[in-house]
């Protein structure tokens, strides 16, 4: 086809064949923009973002995150005699020491004179 | 349109007055010179609050992964295997399904004080004592409640274990 040709058929095309490709990349962006507030959403309402120690603020905490993945823990089949059962509660009572070892989110270390904004005493 | 700005206009002044209300109710109880010292104060204790936000988060990070890992590569295994060796054990699956109730009441505990920390760290106690000395109270009272339900969680650990020696106890009599 010409150039003329090429021409003429692009004045006989409507508004809407003109700008199907910038219509495509219009919707193209605006679908990815709805996906991501979507997930955004999903991973602060799910609990995602409390746990997430790469977040901003918890650089100095998150060498110190322990790893579970190649814990094993107990079968699901097999026998029920002494060795099975013996077996479990050295299991159990391995993480129930660690579960219980310490006093958890507690203490005074949120109140007011912790934190240094209690009224002061009177002068005397 | 006219109605649209209307609403508008009016949601606004709701929220001007809702806000307002607040600062006139801290200030109620605050006495001028407790208000000058959280303004005094305020790196401090928000140095503290970052400190504690951190350290939490790694706790419940580390404390969480032992809890999920008892409930699903301890309790389940077992209660799957005295189900398929038909041994009863129903108490061990009650206790079992306590657990995973508390556990779940454990983790929407954390995220709640977790939202209002955040919230707390983000308030210029320099500029908003008033809502910076709330906050850090609503605060403080969600980690009483975190720590309630850890509390509650270390107890139903210890009554599985019960459970368990109970079920040992019956089982090693049955073979005998």
């Amino acid at each position: 086809m010409t150039e003329e040709e090429l021409a003429i058929e692009a004045k006989g095309l409507s508004t809407w064949e003109q700008h199907k490709f910038m219509v495509l990349v219009g919707a193209t962006i605006l679908t990815a923009l709805i996906l991501v507030v979507i997930s955004l959403h999903l991973y602060k309402s799910s609990g995602a973002a409390q746990l997430d120690l790469s977040r901003p603020g918890y650089e100095s905490v998150r060498e110190q995150a322990s790893h579970t993945n190649d814990y094993n823990g107990y079968s699901s089949t097999g026998p029920l005699d002494k060795d099975a059962l013996d077996s479990f509660r050295k299991l159990y009572d391995e993480q129930l020491k660690q579960a219980t070892a310490l006093d958890s989110f507690g203490g005074d270390v949120m109140s007011d004179t912790a934190l240094g904004i209690d009224a002061p005493a009177p002068a005397q | 349109m006219n109605r649209f700005v209307a609403v508008l206009t009016f949601s606004g002044v709701f929220l001007i007055v809702a806000m307002l209300s607040q600062s006139v109710r801290a200030q109620e109880f605050l006495p001028e010179s407790q208000v000058n010292q959280i303004r005094q104060n305020c790196v401090r204790a928000q140095s503290v609050l970052n400190q504690l936000h951190a350290t939490d988060a790694l706790l419940r990070t580390n404390r969480g992964q032992i809890y999920e890992l008892i409930s699903t590569k301890l309790m389940a295994p077992l209660n799957s295997r005295i189900a398929l060796n038909r041994l009863g054990g129903l108490k061990l699956a009650a206790s079992t399904l306590e657990y995973d109730k508390q556990l779940t009441a454990f983790r929407s505990s954390y995220q709640q004080y977790e939202e209002s920390m955040s919230e707390t760290l983000e308030i210029n106690c320099k500029e908003q004592p008033l809502f910076f000395y709330d906050s850090v109270k609503t605060t403080r009272e969600k980690r009483q409640k975190l720590h309630e339900d850890a509390d509650q969680l270390s107890e139903l650990l210890r009554v599985y274990k019960n459970d368990f020696e109970d079920f040992a106890k019956e089982n090693s009599k049955d073979t005998k």
